[in-house]
């Protein structure tokens, strides 16, 4: 009895174990909201001008019954689901043969969500698209007409085709500081990379509140910091880096890496104290209250701020690179609106998701989103916005910039990098800057990593691409 | 009765095992099976084509310093709150088993914390171990022992401990539970028969209570060593596996790569070790235990 009973305890631990992996977990937390939030946000670029295409009603003569859509977004930020709601709403109310139904979009854990609606036959019309690449080479999604592709400045191709609409362009990230504290000291804005750990140091030596606040528990966040000191130090030698590793001429060995390691560290240094817990989320209300002078993201912060403390004084500047360039996040990412393949099957539906992007992205409802949002437009026809004037200055920089790309892990083509290789980078990073790993270790797991990721992804050769 | 060569079913048992034996057929059994297969895959969870890749993940597996850090802090937080949550769950449940007074007050308020969520527990927790805004080390700076202020999550030396103590919070008051059931089996007959042979209380405790409880001891064991060897939500919540790979568990291991990193069969191959290394540690831990089982 007791063998029985002991086989029986075993045999149920085990398929507890197991089916761990075959149900999966849809566990959502506060920080993957706010990852989600913020990376909604996190899409923008320059704006340009041109030709509107027409906003509504053209493709109603091809939608020839009563058509109802689904549509899903990352609905984790207040801001998105305020636009959303009102630009659906509009649409709904100015077309009697179309019904656009917004789902649920989960908050913060945006991309299981849509793995799990794809994997229970609910994948929604038309969507938030942000693992283009995957869901693209799965067949999953239809390419955009013409017509809407050449809504867009710089629409990203996979293959020839364009898959999403983007919803803004890449989210520009700098230098948010209190203007009233930096006037009040006598700070101004560094023109060079050396000015600005000048002025990190000034703000410490001063010792009222840390230069930098840093939220390190998210990953995505030291993201925007392991991006700048990447493009510094990296896409400054070569822009290609990522490409010449999947060919094998160079490794993260190379000297370039292990410089953005060391730029990483130097920066750090002049984070808050518990930045490696503390949570995006949270970054705000260092700034408003007087804890940090500055921090480093998105224009998507500019409306939290502001909601936060609406009497802040908002200041903003690009973090120059050492060797004196500047270079900015921005350019259209693989991210946007997007179509399904199924949907786009059904001639009803592809013309009536046609005319809803349409719609989306015509001025006057463009300008919507890009308020709530104050994301840059990366629609060739700019909206007349009412934006904030430190929004107008990130414009401006993006204008002027030396350099305008995406995230570099928001690339495509020979530079996509294998789908575990970000977030693997980014807890290395946290190891080396909390000293429980040093730089040429880092660079050996990277490689390690790299080298069983590239054997099953890696578009030079085309392993897992075709 | 239904003859099935040597088997013989009662129709009326069947009729009643029927709809509970086709749920866990359905969302245990096959997708145990499963997960085998995708295990021997590099399907990343959404593309329809699978492609067999033989025994690359686990080779991956056996050479990863990942799963290798994985492995080492599964463990450490598994004995950790095995030893600790058992420890903690036998004094409350002595205690309480003693206590004259608002014995239903004590038994109550130790098994909140098993009524609340794992996801809500742990947030509890990251806010009062928030090292700016967290409730420890305000309090430490209130009563003028500031110097002792930690990154309490962001500290790599400390992360799994106060992950651990969120556990064992949680835990205890349901192990407790168990083991005062076992204390109140105890006969009272043997323990007068002590105290007339002139034990002292701890003698009494050390060689008649805890070789009769030695049973709830077993089960309780097993539990927590499960549990400790799952532990998903708190680290979810409270550090996302970091920082850097300081509190990456092998579930959480299996969690990210599976889900997140679009590795599911990588990810089904963590869940096939992990269910090997469940077996083993369960059975050596059945093993020792049942050993040491004393029934009268």
């Amino acid at each position: 009895m007791r063998k029985k009973l002991g086989l029986l305890s075993v045999t149920l631990a085990a398929a507890m174990a197991v089916s761990l992996t075959g149900c999966g977990d849809q566990s959502v937390t506060e920080s993957e909201a706010s990852s989600a939030a913020t990376t909604q946000a996190a899409s923008a670029e320059t704006s340009g001008e041109g030709e509107t295409a027409g906003s509504e009603g053209d493709a109603d003569s091809v939608v020839t019954e009563q058509t109802n859509l689904t549509f899903i977004f990352a609905d984790g930020d207040e801001g998105a689901k305020k636009s959303m709601n009102e630009i659906v709403n509009r649409f709904n109310e100015t077309h009697d043969m179309i019904t656009v139904t917004i789902e649920p979009g989960n908050g913060g854990n945006y991309s299981e969500l849509l793995k799990t609606k794809d994997s229970v036959g609910e994948f929604p019309d038309i969507m938030e698209m942000r693992d283009t690449a995957m869901y693209v080479r799965a067949g999953k999604l239809a390419p955009l007409s013409d017509e809407i592709v050449s809504l867009f400045k710089a629409p990203m191709e996979f293959n020839g085709e364009v898959y999403t609409a983007a919803l803004a362009g890449e989210n520009t990230n700098g230098i948010i500081y209190n203007k009233a504290y930096f006037d009040e000291n006598g700070l101004t804005e560094p023109a060079t990379y050396e000015e600005f750990i000048a002025l990190c140091q000034a703000i410490k030596d001063k010792g009222d509140m840390a230069p930098l606040v840093v939220g390190g528990q998210d990953l995505w966040h030291m993201g925007f910091w392991f991006n700048k000191a990447y493009d510094d130090q990296v896409m400054s030698v070569d822009p290609d880096f990522i490409e010449h590793c999947y060919d094998g001429s160079k490794d993260f060995s190379d000297p370039a890496i292990k410089a953005t390691f060391e730029e990483m560290q130097e920066i750090m240094e002049y984070a808050q104290e518990g930045w490696v817990s503390t949570p995006d989320a949270q970054i705000t209300t260092f700034l408003v209250n007087d804890m940090a002078a500055m921090m480093f993201s998105g224009t998507h912060m500019f409306g939290q701020i502001l909601q936060a403390d609406p009497e802040f004084e908002l200041g903003w500047f690009p973090v120059p690179s050492p060797d004196g360039k500047t270079r900015l996040v921005g350019g259209s990412g693989v991210g946007g609106l997007a179509i399904s393949a199924e949907a786009a099957q059904d001639p009803n539906k592809k013309a009536a998701a046609e005319e809803f992007i349409k719609f989306f992205f015509a001025p006057e409802n463009y300008k919507i989103h890009c308020e709530n949002m104050n994301a840059i437009p990366s629609t060739v026809e700019t909206p007349d916005m009412d934006i904030l004037p430190v929004l107008q200055e990130v414009i401006d920089a993006t204008n002027t910039a030396d350099s305008l790309t995406p995230m570099w892990n928001g690339k495509s083509g020979n530079n996509e990098l294998p789908p575990d290789f970000r977030n693997f980078t980014y807890k290395t990073l946290i190891e080396v800057l909390q000293g429980t790993r040093d730089i040429d270790s880092a660079c050996e797991e990277m490689n390690k990593t790299w080298q069983v990721a590239a054997e099953s992804f890696n578009p030079v050769t085309g392993v897992g691409v075709n | 009765m239904i003859k099935i060569g040597k088997w013989k079913i009662d129709k009326t048992a069947l009729a009643f095992i029927s709809p509970a034996l086709l749920l866990y057929v359905l969302f245990i059994i096959v997708p145990t099976v499963s997960s085998v297969y995708y295990s021997f895959t590099s399907w990343d969870g959404i593309s329809p084509e699978v492609k067999f890749v033989g025994l690359a993940n686990y080779r991956e597996i056996f050479t990863s310093a990942r799963f290798g850090n994985a492995l080492k802090n599964t463990l450490i937080l598994t004995v950790f709150i095995s030893v600790l949550e058992n420890a903690f769950a036998l004094g409350l449940a002595v205690l309480v088993d003693k206590v004259r007074w608002w014995k239903n007050v004590f038994r109550s308020a130790f098994y909140i914390p098993v009524l609340i969520s794992g996801i809500v527990s742990g947030f509890i927790w990251k806010i009062m171990y928030n090292y700016n805004f967290g409730a420890i080390n305000s309090i430490l700076t209130d009563i003028g022992l500031g110097q002792f202020k930690q990154d309490w999550l962001g500290n790599t030396s400390l992360t799994l401990i106060m992950i651990g103590i969120v556990l064992v919070w949680k835990g205890a008051g349901y192990y407790m539970i168990i083991y005062l059931a076992s204390l109140q089996s105890v006969s009272t007959d043997v323990i007068e028969a002590a105290e007339i042979d002139g034990a002292s209380p701890w003698q009494k405790f050390r060689n008649i209570t805890i070789p009769l409880i030695s049973g709830a001891f077993t089960i309780n064991f097993t539990l927590s060593l499960i549990n400790g060897l799952k532990v998903f939500d708190q680290i979810n919540v409270m550090t996302d596996g970091g920082p850097g790979f300081t509190s990456e568990t092998l579930v959480y291991l299996l969690y990210k790569v599976g889900f997140n990193e679009g590795r599911q069969g990588f990810g089904t191959a963590v869940g096939i070790m992990l269910l090997f290394i469940i077996i083993i540690l369960n059975t050596i831990q059945q093993k020792f235990l049942r050993s040491r089982e004393v029934q009268l």
